[in-house]
C-alpha cells in the first residue's frame, strides 16, 4: 500500500457502506479527505437543448432505417382493406359457385330421422351397450335397459335415414352382431350388422 | 400504440422503424441532456458532451434497426455513446488535451463560491488522469447515482471487478488531488 492508497475501511466509506462515525479514531482524517472527494463530485446536469434540432436536421439527409427484408417479412402487421362494393358483387357470386359446386350435400335437405328399436336376448348378461357409426363405435355411450325377468335387452334411438353398421356389446367385452338383422365382414375378423332406414 | 406523452421508447423505436422518422426527436428530447452529463464528466468539456451526444444519436439512428429490444433503446443507446466517448478521448489523446473542466469553471463563476468552484475543477482534471475504465466507473457512481449492480448489469460485467476498478480510480484520485493541491 503506498502513501497515497485509501484504507480498505475508508474505500467502504467513499462506496456508502460505512459512515465516517464507523471509522477507527486513526482513519477519522483519512475519512474526511475521502468525503471531501465526493463532495467535488460535480452532479449539475448538463443542458443541451439544440441537440434535438441539429440531430433532426442530420436525419434529413440520411436513409431511412429499416430492419432487412427477411426480418420484415417475419414480423407481425397491420393489413388494412378497402373494399369497393362494385368489386364485391362479382367476389361473392364467384365464392356462391363454389360453395354450391364443393359442398354440394350441404346444401340440400338433411335426410328424415327414423326411430328404431334395437332388441337383444341376453339372460345371462350384466349388461348391453349398442355401438355403430352412429355413436363413433363408442361401446358405452348406448346402454340398452333389461326389459322384465325374461333377459331381452332393448334401447331406442332416433337415426337419419341410410345405412348404419352396428353391434351389441355384451358385458363390455363380447361383441354381438345383431342376431335379427343382415350382416358384413368388418375387415378385423367380426361382423358387423347393418341396418338400412 | 400508445398516445402522445405515453409512447414508450419501444414504441417510438417501432414507430421510427415504421417509417416516422419524426417521432425520433422524442427520445433525443428525452435522453439528451441525462446523457449530456455522463458525457461531460466523460468527456472533461460541455462543447465535447454535446458534440458527442449529438453524433451518437445520430448513429443510433442509422444503426436504429439493429437494436434487437427497442424498449431497452435507453440501455442500448448509452453503450454507442459510451463508444463515442472513449473513442473521443482516445482521439483527443493523440492530438491535443481537451480544455479540461471548462465547463465547471463557467458554471461555478455564476452559482458557487471561489473555493467549490476549485475543489470540482481540481477533480474533473483528476478524473481525466484515470484509465476510461476507472473514470467510467466512478462517473456513474458518484455522479449518474447508480449502483455497482446497476452498472455491473449495465456493462456486463461483475460487481466485483467493477469495485476493484474503482478502489484503484479512488487511489490515483487521491494521488493527483494531493499532488495538485
Amino acid at each position: 500500500m503506498s502513501d497515497h492508497d485509501f484504507h480498505p475501511l475508508v474505500m467502504q466509506l467513499l462506496d456508502g457502506d460505512l459512515t465516517i462515525a464507523d471509522l477507527p479514531a486513526e482513519l477519522r482524517a483519512q475519512g474526511e479527505e475521502a468525503l471531501r472527494l465526493l463532495a467535488a463530485v460535480d452532479r449539475r446536469p448538463v443542458e443541451v437543448p439544440g441537440v434535438v434540432q441539429r440531430v433532426m436536421r442530420a436525419l434529413e439527409s440520411r436513409p431511412a432505417p429499416r430492419r432487412p427484408r427477411w426480418k420484415r417479412a417475419l414480423e407481425p402487421r397491420e393489413i388494412r382493406l378497402r373494399i369497393r362494393p362494385w368489386l364485391l358483387a362479382p367476389a361473392l357470386a364467384i365464392a356462391a359457385a363454389l360453395i354450391v359446386w364443393i359442398w354440394p350435400a350441404r346444401l340440400t335437405a338433411p335426410p328424415p330421422l327414423v326411430t328404431v328399436r334395437f332388441v337383444l336376448v341376453a339372460p345371462d348378461a350384466k349388461a348391453v351397450s349398442l355401438a355403430g357409426t352412429f355413436n363413433q363405435w363408442d361401446a358405452r355411450a348406448t346402454p340398452l335397459v333389461r326389459a322384465g325377468a325374461n333377459g331381452v335387452w332393448t334401447v331406442s334411438l332416433t337415426l337419419p335415414a341410410g345405412q348404419h353398421q352396428y353391434a351389441f356389446v355384451v358385458d363390455g367385452q363380447r361383441w354381438v352382431p345383431d342376431p335379427g338383422a343382415p350382416a358384413v365382414d368388418d375387415g378385423f375378423g367380426r361382423r358387423n350388422s347393418v341396418l338400412t332406414l | 400504440m400508445r398516445l402522445g406523452a405515453e409512447l414508450t421508447d419501444g414504441d417510438i423505436v417501432r414507430a421510427v422503424l415504421a417509417g416516422e422518422r419524426e417521432r425520433y426527436a422524442q427520445l433525443v428530447e428525452r435522453y439528451r441532456d441525462r446523457y449530456a452529463r455522463y458525457a461531460a464528466r466523460m468527456l472533461g468539456s460541455a462543447d465535447a458532451a454535446e458534440d458527442a451526444v449529438q453524433d451518437a444519436f445520430v448513429r443510433a439512428f442509422d444503426q436504429l434497426a439493429q437494436c434487437k429490444e427497442p424498449d431497452n433503446f435507453l440501455g442500448w443507446f448509452f453503450l454507442i455513446l459510451r463508444n463515442r466517448c472513449f473513442a473521443e478521448r482516445r482521439r483527443s489523446r493523440a492530438t491535443a488535451p481537451l480544455e479540461a473542466a471548462d465547463s465547471v469553471a463557467a458554471a461555478d463563476r455564476t452559482d458557487g463560491g471561489a473555493e467549490t468552484a476549485e475543489r470540482r475543477r481540481a477533480l474533473q482534471l483528476a478524473l481525466l488522469e484515470l484509465t476510461p475504465d476507472q473514470r467510467e466507473v466512478f462517473v456513474l457512481k458518484h455522479v449518474e447515482g447508480l449502483s455497482y449492480g446497476q452498472i455491473a448489469e449495465r456493462l456486463s460485467t461483475s460487481v466485483a471487478s467493477l469495485k476493484m476498478r474503482m478502489h484503484r480510480a479512488y487511489d490515483r484520485l487521491r494521488q493527483e488531488l494531493r499532488e495538485h493541491a
